[in-house]
């Protein structure tokens, strides 16, 4: 076991250089760099450019050096725990990202929970009555939840409050609260405000979770042992409880993996249409200036979550289903 | 008749202030504070001639205290607008173009070389420290002239081919700069949207000053606040014009309270601002504003669903049938301002281009008149602007006391049948099956037009402007590409024609800087190397080989130097009437207009206004320190 885990850390190393070195590339793809884009943005506002400020800025951030040498700079630096520095910020990345950083874990945990909440039990009623109309007509509503845009819905949204309510949507604490402390009421707003977006960025979760759970369930409730179990006369609950349901669940503990990054970057879109102070609408934002080292950390940490992610899932699967083994090859 | 009165209103307050001018009422949010000794009363705060603002227009009058103005900007940094429509500069331009000082109490001017600036005294820093001659001395020696702090020199507008001026403090509220040539740009950069700022808040930056606490104590302290080194965090400390640092003491009528990154900036009421309004009192009028971050595409919808109370940046011309729809609804009013730049789309013949048949054409003025005479301006206003913009050759506008009607129509007529017969007298008679024209190489005539590929406005025109080109026998090709490629595609003279707008200033007075007619940088798009020559003291690019654009240049340097306005309108005019006639740019349509929402309550506001960069730092020369809301109104 620990030396399975060794052994998939160690792998973590080349990965993450690797994903290091296309995210650098990837970013310097767009012809310039981000002076260049700062300039075109000022001048696309009818703005004009003190030449000497940008010869001192290109020299100061090092945009004139080789690539492979920004490259070093950047990824020797993350390797002491320095991120690099914003240009459109002017302040290191860390100190960019902190606050939003807690605002967004906080929906995307409201998020996954609701989703949670709402999938579980429809997906099970789904699965258990299958082709029933409680079936259909909850699978139809998920089928729109997946098939609607969520930056679609969250403007739908905005519009019919905006017209019918007169009250607008977003940002997710009321006015007075942005960039003061943290306290009761602050929390309080903040969760007043969040069932919105969490809302809007769970429909389509939701919907995926239900299908995936009924499709599992589905299969589960097929099998001899099921039938086994009703036969020896276990009351229907308890059978599905103790065995189908735990079989089909190992799809929801393998999706850790891609819920770790989601937790900090989910639903960039929808942010953007709600102006909601998360991660994703700066990230958004730093790819279109170029802010590469704002964009390349932020990716970086993305990537690392994802290889942690993945592990954690793998490791807990081990755990949770006998079935699964770590090694030895063909098992069947 | 107006100006009359607008000077005796000044002589007026000038005349009553100082001896002991009837103190107004404290600025309701702020008298708390004094009757708490928090903040020394409104006599102790205000230098002892505040500077009275009178605005000449007839809706204009003055106003109540109270309200919060709210905005929408796009990114953090657009924050740096609170300090362009703020506008408090030294010296700055009022509603006719007119230079006056603001931040200044007096100023002389000996024929645009020695400029004495007289500070107002008891004029203070927000942060109630006093603002004096310190602090361009401080600008002067520990910023300007420190080779870490300005690796590059001197600001660019305080050379004169490449000499700076003498400084020298006089007393604690006079300063003075002294050339050995005139310098007529020195004002109109201390007056700029993004000014030229020669003075600091030098109590509040020493702190960060390896001169003043000790290079290994600034340096500590730097890479304890994660900068490189002490320059590299006195710079992001020093950044009046960014408006990121809210410690930062201002002279602006509003402080930033809020430290990137945020979605919400909160600007409140300077205590200290040096400007009341004709009944004493301080102004602002207006307390707070909020600017509130979002995406630069969700502005025009949230400015439409009442979000805003004053709000022009990132709303475009073909939002307004959208934003006009909400009027009603939402209680606001939207004006239509006129832009200040020359054409809203304009063709640049590239002179420079590499090609060598291609580039005899272009230095060919009967060729570049032939295609301005293909323009048939009319069909691109009707078709693309609603009829709403005017047909005129890329010129100023009506608005400069430097304009004439004739610049405006030459060669800007359609005409095809003159522009064949131009073409024809080129000697370009051959043409392909098609109908098209042979260079005299033999190449038919595919004259292929790069764009930035930002705007699809640009492509439309081009559509059309293409059909009529064809009938002059000539295959115009757009090229969309991305914006870096354009420029470096014009520079290098691989591009035969781009499309861009037009003069930026279109509003100028003689004293202005005329850089834009004469080729001055590499930035100009119609003869990026010959800009270069002059912009790198001919050390680079090529000398202009037209004796035209000679002539440009030299009339350049006789505005430079010139110590009379009327010698500045006389290169003025010339320069204008060359390019008139020799047509190095062709305009299409100007009148390019600019939607504003404007609350309904909020007032002061001109409905009609001109929307302009430099000068008049977009709402800057309207005096936003004056606009209020009126409580009758509710918003």
């Amino acid at each position: 076991m620990l030396q399975y885990v060794v052994k998939r850390v160690l792998m973590m190393i080349p990965t993450l250089i690797a994903v290091s070195v296309i995210v650098f590339t990837i970013i310097q793809l767009p012809p310039g760099n981000y002076l260049e884009s700062y300039i075109a943005e000022l001048e696309a506002q009818g703005e004009t450019v003190d030449q000497q400020k940008v010869a001192f800025l290109r020299d100061y951030y090092g945009l004139d050096k080789p690539l492979p040498e920004q490259y070093l700079r950047w990824a020797g630096g993350m390797l002491k725990g320095d991120f690099g520095y914003s240009f459109e910020f002017n302040m290191p990345v860390t100190r960019v990202i902190g606050d939003r950083m807690l605002l967004t874990m906080i929906v995307s945990m409201v998020t996954i929970l609701f989703t949670w909440c709402v999938a579980f039990p429809i997906g099970i009623y789904s699965a258990t009555h299958q082709y029933s109309w409680g079936d259909y007509g909850l699978s139809l509503l998920g089928f729109l939840g997946i098939a609607i845009p969520n930056f679609m819905l969250a403007l739908v949204m905005m519009y019919v409050a905006n017209v019918v309510f007169g009250t607008t949507i977003g940002g997710l604490m009321a006015p007075e609260y942005i960039g003061a402390p943290w306290t009761w009421d602050k929390i309080k707003s903040v969760l007043e405000h969040s069932w919105i977006p969490v809302i809007v960025i769970g429909t389509s979760g939701t919907a995926g979770m239900i299908r995936r759970l009924r499709a599992n369930l589905l299969d589960e409730l097929q099998k001899q042992y099921v039938v086994t179990a009703r036969a020896k006369g276990l009351p229907p609950r308890k059978v599905l409880r103790k065995y189908p349901l735990r079989m089909a669940l190992n799809f929801f503990i393998s999706d850790i993996g891609s819920l770790l990054p989601h937790i900090i970057s989910g639903a960039e879109i929808t942010a953007v249409v709600l102006s909601l102070p998360t991660t994703g609408p700066m990230l958004l934002n730093a790819l279109k200036s170029q802010d590469m080292y704002l964009a390349g950390s932020f990716l970086m940490f993305l990537a690392l979550l994802i290889v942690v992610g993945v592990l954690v899932s793998d490791l807990a699967l081990v755990a949770l289903d006998p079935r699964i083994r770590l090694s030895g090859g063909v098992a069947r | 008749m107006t100006m009359r009165w607008r000077s005796v209103a000044l002589l007026l307050a000038l005349l009553l202030l100082p001896a002991g001018y009837a103190i107004a009422e404290e600025p309701p949010s702020l008298a708390a504070d004094v009757a708490a000794n928090k903040l020394p009363p409104l006599a102790k705060r205000l230098p002892r001639t505040p500077l009275v603002v009178t605005v000449d227009r007839e809706d204009w009058t003055t106003g109540r205290y109270g309200g919060e103005l709210h905005m929408l900007m796009a990114k953090d940094r657009d924050i740096r607008m609170m300090v362009v429509y703020g506008y408090a500069r030294l010296v700055g331009y009022d509603e006719r173009l007119q230079l006056a000082p603001d931040i200044l109490q007096s100023l002389d001017n000996v024929g645009n070389r020695v400029f004495t600036l007289h500070l107002r005294p008891g004029h203070r820093w927000s942060d109630g420290q006093p603002f004096t001659s310190e602090d361009f001395r401080y600008f002067w020696e520990d910023v300007a002239n420190n080779k870490e702090l300005s690796p590059f020199g001197l600001p660019r507008a305080l050379l004169v081919d490449n000499h700076g001026p003498t400084f020298e403090v006089l007393d604690a509220t006079t300063v003075r700069y002294t050339w050995d040539e005139p310098n007529p740009q020195f004002l109109a950069a201390l007056a700029g949207p993004s000014p030229l700022f020669i003075y600091r808040p030098a109590h509040y930056l020493r702190q960060f000053h390896a001169r003043y606490v000790g290079l290994a104590k600034a340096n500590a302290r730097a890479v304890a606040e994660g900068s490189r080194d002490w320059a590299g965090l006195y710079q992001k400390m020093d950044e009046q014009f960014r408006f990121d640092n809210p410690a930062l003491p201002t002279l602006e009528p509003w402080i930033n309270t809020t430290p990137l990154p945020t979605t919400r900036f909160v600007l409140v009421r300077n205590p200290y601002f040096h400007r009341i309004d004709a009944n004493g009192r301080q102004l602002p009028y207006i307390d707070r504003v909020i600017v509130n971050i979002t995406d630069d595409k969700l502005i025009p919808a949230r400015a439409g669903a009442g979000n805003v109370d004053l709000q022009t940046r990132y709303l475009r011309f073909d939002n307004y049938t959208f934003l006009k729809q909400g009027e009603q609804r939402n209680h606001y009013r939207v004006y239509l301002w006129e832009k200040a730049i020359g054409s809203q789309v304009a063709l640049y013949p590239n002179l420079n281009v590499e090609d060598r048949t291609w580039q005899k054409l272009m230095r060919d003025v009967r060729f570049r008149r032939a295609l301005s005479l293909g323009v048939d301006r009319h069909e691109v206003n009707e078709v693309v602007y609603f009829g709403l913009g005017k047909e005129s050759a890329n010129t100023i506008l009506p608005r400069s006391p430097l304009f004439r009607p004739e610049f405006r129509t030459a060669w800007a007529a359609f005409d095809v049948k003159r522009a064949n017969a131009l073409l024809d007298a080129i000697g370009l008679t051959k043409r392909n099956e098609d109908g098209i024209r042979l260079l005299p190489d033999g190449r038919p005539m595919n004259l292929i037009v790069d764009t930035s590929g930002e705007s699809t406005e640009e492509t439309d025109v081009l559509e059309l402007v293409r059909g009529t080109w064809h009938e002059l026998g000539i295959a115009m090709f757009p090229r969309p590409s991305q914006r870096e490629v354009f420029r470096k595609r014009v520079f290098s003279g691989k591009s035969m024609m781009s499309v861009w707008s037009g003069l930026s200033n279109g509003i100028p007075t003689p004293d202005m800087s005329p850089g834009e007619l004469a080729p001055t940088t590499q930035e100009q798009l119609q003869w990026p190397m010959w800009g270069q020559y002059y912009e790198l003291n001919h050390k680079g690019g090529e000398a202009p080989a037209l004796p035209d654009v000679q002539e440009l240049a030299r009339l350049f340097q006789q505005w430079r130097t010139a110590t009379t306005t009327e010698v500045r309108t006389q290169a003025w005019q010339r320069m204008l009437e060359i390019h008139a006639d020799e047509v190095y740019t062709i305009g299409i349509v100007t009148h390019a207009l600019q939607p504003v929402v404007v609350r309904n309550s909020l007032r002061n506001v001109p409905a009609d206004g001109v929307y302009s960069w430099d000068p008049g730092a977009y709402f800057g020369m309207y005096h936003p320190d004056t606009f209020w809301f009126d409580a009758g109104e509710r918003r």
